[in-house]
């Protein structure tokens, strides 16, 4: 449960870039910058080694880097399942910093066609974990994830989604 | 088949035409062409540029309340396929169309009425008072009037005479 709540601050706080719910103010700060950093100076570009990926479920981790895009020569996009290794994890959680672990990337900075012809775009690089087989490892995921995910088989993270694009 | 509007524009975006952007919070950006796109990005507010469908509407420049807008409406849930409700609603958007062709057409003109009024209203002013802008200051008289001066050739030779 504290799990759960814990990323739920941190998605809410990337968002509004101010929250106020976390008790120690040194780790706020270096948040606050880091979120700041993250938006205004976002690289559209693909998913490729050492990118830095948020993690928007409730597996423990925070933050990933990727190490191999398992699809592409430039690297992963929107969809795409990516391998990782975990830089930052909050204490108790399923995963631990350090760890290699997949994830799909839910939302992508660059933009994506879509089946149509249109084109899609996210405000960040976002990952959820899953592992080898491509279930997720946690039980929630935030934030709105791109309906391409049914067409890649992660029906699974869809449905725990709360907004689909 | 759903045909969105623009954020910045207000103009439709037909299927596979576009880019769209989700925000984190999960409130999507369509954009029709890469022009509304860039001025999102610019943080242009639509209200304050001109071509846009939101400045026009705020100033005045096209019809906002009519009872023609009342039928294309958003709808989140399916119609029913009715053929002949279908038969019926493509004749009326034909006729619909037609009427609010007709009362833009009359909005447009009352909002143009005096116009040309008004312009011929500042010409005139414009002419009355800045005249100086057109005239030089040191222009010489025109040439019409010095030609009327009639010089009498002939009495200025008898005088020469006169002193020979």
């Amino acid at each position: 449960m504290a799990a759960s709540t814990f990323s739920k601050c941190f998605r809410g706080h990337s968002l509004m870039g101010g929250l106020t719910t976390f008790s120690s103010s040194i780790q706020r700060l270096s948040q606050q910058t880091t979120s700041n950093n993250f938006l205004s100076q976002q690289i559209r570009t693909f998913i490729q080694m050492r990118t830095n990926l948020k993690v928007v479920d409730n597996s423990g981790a925070k933050r990933v880097m990727c190490i191999q895009a398992l699809k592409g020569k430039k690297g992963a996009r929107l969809g795409d399942t990516i391998i990782a290794s975990v830089k930052e994890a909050q204490p108790g959680g399923k995963v631990k910093k350090g760890q290699v672990v997949y994830g799909v990337v839910v939302r992508a900075a660059m933009q994506k066609g879509r089946c149509d012809g249109s084109e899609v775009k996210f405000d960040d690089n976002a990952v959820v974990l899953v592992n080898k087989q491509g279930e997720p490892i946690g039980t929630r995921v935030f934030g709105p994830v791109p309906h391409e995910l049914r067409k890649k088989k992660h029906v699974k993270i869809l449905s725990l989604a709360q907004h689909i694009a | 088949m759903r045909l969105e509007k623009c954020w910045f524009c207000s103009s439709t975006v037909y299927p596979g035409h576009g880019i769209q952007f989700v925000r984190n919070d999960a409130k999507i950006f369509r954009f029709c062409r890469s022009k509304c796109h860039k001025n999102f990005k610019m943080k242009r507010n639509p209200r304050k540029v001109k071509w846009t469908k939101a400045y026009r509407r705020l100033h005045g420049k096209d019809m906002t309340q009519d009872s023609t807008f009342e039928f294309e409406r958003k709808r989140n849930r399916p119609e029913r396929y009715d053929r002949n409700l279908t038969e019926s609603t493509l004749k009326a958007i034909k006729t619909i169309d037609k009427v609010r062709f007709r009362r833009e057409e009359t909005h447009h003109k009352n909002r143009m009425k005096g116009k040309a009024a008004k312009e011929r209203r500042e010409a005139k002013k414009e002419h009355d008072q800045q005249l100086h802008m057109v005239k030089a200051p040191g222009a010489k008289e025109s040439t019409a009037t010095l030609a009327k001066v009639k010089v009498n050739v002939q009495h200025e030779s008898a005088d020469n005479r006169m002193e020979e």
